[in-house]
């Protein structure tokens, strides 16, 4: 059993940087400060969304209270927590038990395979208490607080926050451990990352129909009404998928009852026999799967003219840079699936709504008369230049720029590449998959709304300069502080604060624009210039900072 | 030509002094070893070299050219091998010295007639077209070799450049090493390898705890010493004292 603990201390220690954040600390009392700030930064970047999140289970708790069905908040939270463990976990879990960068260094240790299995279940369950705290939590304490819930509520709903990932991260390790053992995917590892990213979105996008498909208004808490209570709804699919979750919520609701403990402590036992069963069938096939991961398939040819023809083409500096770029923006699966695909799937995901529901809706549409009201025009077009802007965050292309190098950084060092000609490549790779991604939705909108020609130019045109000043400014982010140190790509693109930090600077900006544009302004006219001349002199502005404080910060990074 | 003058260099705020004052020259012709026990600031100063890490004090001239205010010409100058080959692993070796030999500025029929060479000569020419990330160790520094030599140049830096060749790989590499400095050109190598840099340099500097404590060549070391001692046995006496 020591050395399970002892296992699993060392890969938490690790995997969250424990061990280096203490020796910052002991650097500099200076150090507490900047995690702090930190700290509030992102709580504070996140805070618009928690509250829109907390306004609608508000809602939600007093249109269903009369009917006496409040407790279905909490059955949303618990499922919705539940569903997302569960997609999010096979990544994850695929992730950290074959693809982690650290696998070899324990296969060779006198481990037994369910002591590593369990004890990177234990590093993968902590990051899951993490992405549950902001989903669960609302939706307990608005229901505890709005029903003036008992003592045994609280008891309950701590034990329950606690068990809730188990059951659904079960079921991703039990899928993932029988996947792996029985498929040779791990020599294609690249190929199979990115095929299992897009099932996974293909799966989301699918539940995206379902849920357009059950009603006009997705986010209308009658839709939603109708959808618990309706037996064929996506919530009952989805909690027949973890059916567990149906007996805590029923402990929850009733906790005052005997048979609320009765519920809590069958939520409890299935949890715990879903984990018996995946850590024992885990544990048999954990390391037989992991065989043959560390190869690649490789038949080694001898070279022929083609090969040869190839080595002879000459680029210009720049633009071999800016292709290294590229390639390894695609060829790299968490790279593709958070930088590249996103561009492109955030407007399909966003467009399937409109288009859904102008085929399902009886009444006039909406934006029907949009392109003749010149107000609604103003609007739109703020609207969409802010989703622009929202796109182009998404896809962290340039705010994750030099992080994404890692430790070969020291590479971009010492070519005889100047550092001004590898910002505008970098920034040049942002700009092209923003644009792609953008101008995909645009062309959308387009169609959707059946607008007239000239506005669709319009907006286009206000595209191609709304993204300049965001990308630069996720540039400016990430050289002033990249995250290098790292042993796992996940960690330069998804646990990388630069993203937030773009994310928070463009809000600000897009927001301020968007409000005096809605607000202030009278004429199409005036609202395109305006949207113009801000984003353009913002992108001037950014451009010159990064072309002398960029270069300079860029020059005292050392590799 | 390697001209290194009063360079130093901390981490840490100054708190660690990783070189200190470290004066160096390495002539066109000559192979020069750099040899030192680990943390001793090899990779340091080699960083500094290759305009890695800034230079904070003194001066650091490749071929004439200072790395600090004309860092580009400089770096045009050197051909690179660090420590670690897993240089780009999601590249094909194709992709790989195309993207070497765009950086520096290799004109088309330098690399048609040079690249099969290489290619050959190293063993590499049926695993171009693969990706570096399916090679082995040493296969990845073949490459990262022959990428460092496309644009011949005039100074080659190489940071533990034997670690992972086996013996008929490494044997390649000294002699281009020789060719390469009697073609008139400087080379410069890190090792812990002791054998090879008494077997190959024309001459070396011994640095310990950031102070260059020996520069000269190998009769020079033996007479600073008794004569019939190992180049092994002078290593430790001249590491340990300092």
């Amino acid at each position: 059993m020591d050395k399970f603990r002892s296992l699993v201390i060392v890969l938490l220690n690790s995997s969250f940087g424990i061990s280096a954040i203490k020796q910052r600390l002991k650097k500099s009392k200076l150090e507490y400060l900047k995690i702090l700030g930190i700290g509030a930064a992102v709580t504070a970047g996140f805070t618009p969304a928690l509250l829109l999140y907390i306004q609608v289970l508000v809602d939600g708790f007093e249109l269903l209270a009369p009917a006496g069905q409040a407790g279905a908040i909490l059955t949303l939270g618990i499922v919705l927590v539940s569903t997302m463990i569960f997609y999010f976990g096979i990544f994850f879990v695929i992730n950290t038990l074959y693809f982690a960068e650290n696998i070899e260094t324990l296969l060779f240790l006198p481990l037994k395979a369910w002591q590593v299995l369990g004890a990177r279940f234990s590093v993968i369950l902590v990051y899951e208490y993490l992405t549950e705290l902001p989903f669960l939590i609302p939706p307990i304490i608005i229901y505890g607080v709005k029903s003036g819930a008992p003592i045994f509520y609280w008891i309950y709903a701590g034990i329950g926050f606690l068990l809730v990932p188990l059951v659904p991260l079960a079921l991703a390790t039990f899928l993932a451990t029988v996947v792996m053992r029985f498929t040779n995917f791990g020599r294609r590892k690249d190929l199979f990352k990115i095929l299992g990213g897009v099932f996974v979105i293909i799966l989301a996008v699918g539940f995206q129909f379902l849920f357009q498909k059950s009603g006009p208004n997705a986010m209308n808490p009658e839709f939603l009404q109708q959808l618990l209570t309706n037996p064929d709804s996506v919530i009952n699919v989805i909690s027949r998928l973890f059916p567990t979750t149906i007996f805590l919520a029923k402990a929850l609701v009733h906790s005052n009852s005997y048979n609320a403990f009765l519920n809590l402590l069958t939520f409890l036992g299935s949890s715990c026999l879903a984990i018996a069963i995946a850590w024992l069938v885990g544990g048999k096939l954990y390391f037989q799967g992991l065989n043959g991961l560390g190869e690649v398939a490789v038949k080694r040819r001898i070279s022929n003219k083609s090969n040869f023809k190839q080595l002879a083409k000459v680029s210009s500096p720049m633009r071999s840079y800016f292709t290294k770029e590229i390639r390894l923006l695609v060829r790299t699966p968490i790279y593709f699936m958070n930088c590249v695909l996103s561009n492109f799937l955030m407007p399909v995901v966003l467009i399937i709504p409109f288009f859904l529901q102008s085929k399902n809706s009886q009444s006039s549409l909406p934006w029907e008369d949009l392109a003749l009201n010149p107000k609604s025009q103003i609007i739109l077009i703020a609207v969409i230049s802010g989703i622009t802007v929202f796109l182009v965050i998404v896809n962290s292309i340039t705010s994750t720029s030099l992080s994404r190098e890692g430790k070969q950084f020291f590479i971009s060092k010492y070519i005889p590449l100047s550092y001004e000609k590898q910002i505008q490549a970098k920034l040049l790779s942002g700009y092209v998959f923003g644009l792609l991604g953008t101008l995909l939705m645009n062309i959308a909108i387009g169609i959707l709304l059946k607008l007239n020609l000239d506005l669709i130019i319009l907006i286009i045109t206000i595209t191609l300069v709304a993204i300049v000043p965001i990308i630069e400014v996720g540039l400016l982010i990430d050289i002033y502080r990249p995250k290098l140190d790292w042993d796992n790509e996940q960690k330069a693109v998804k646990q990388n604060l630069n993203s937030i930090f773009t994310m928070l600077i463009a809000a600000i900006l897009a927001g301020s624009i968007g409000y005096i544009v809605i607000r202030y302004l009278e004429t199409t006219l005036q609202a395109v210039l305006f949207i113009l001349i801000s984003y353009g002199s913002l992108g001037i502005v950014f451009y010159l900072i990064l072309m002398s404080k960029g270069i300079a910060w860029y020059h005292s990074l050392e590799g | 030509m390697i001209e290194v003058r009063e360079v130093s260099k901390s981490y840490s705020k100054g708190a660690v002094k990783a070189l200190n004052q470290v004066n160096l020259t390495v002539k066109n012709g000559e192979i020069f070893g750099f040899l030192g026990p680990n943390g001793a600031g090899k990779t340091t100063l080699i960083k500094i070299l290759t305009g890695i890490l800034n230079v904070e004090q003194g001066q650091v001239l490749i071929n004439g050219v200072n790395i600090k205010t004309k860092p580009i010409e400089a770096k045009l100058q050197i051909g690179f091998v660090p420590d670690d080959p897993n240089m780009f692993t999601r590249l094909t070796g194709t992709n790989y010295l195309n993207f070497m030999a765009d950086m520096y500025l290799v004109p088309k029929e330098t690399r048609q007639s040079l690249i099969p060479k290489f290619l050959e000569r190293f063993d590499m020419a049926s695993a171009v077209g693969d990706l570096i990330q399916s090679y082995s160790h040493g296969m990845k520094q073949k490459i990262v070799l022959i990428g460092s030599l496309l644009h011949n140049p005039p100074v080659w830096i190489m940071d533990e450049p034997m670690t992972g060749l086996d013996p008929k790989s490494s044997f390649i590499l000294k002699e281009m090493m020789r060719e390469h400095a009697d073609a008139g050109k400087t080379v410069f190598f890190s090792t812990h390898v002791l054998d090879v840099a008494e077997k190959i340099c024309d001459r070396m500097a011994i640095i310990n705890k950031g102070k260059v404590i020996f520069q000269g060549t190998m009769e020079e070391i033996h007479k600073h010493f008794r004569e019939n001692q190992s180049l092994e046995n002078m290593f430790l006496e001249l590491t340990e004292n300092g």
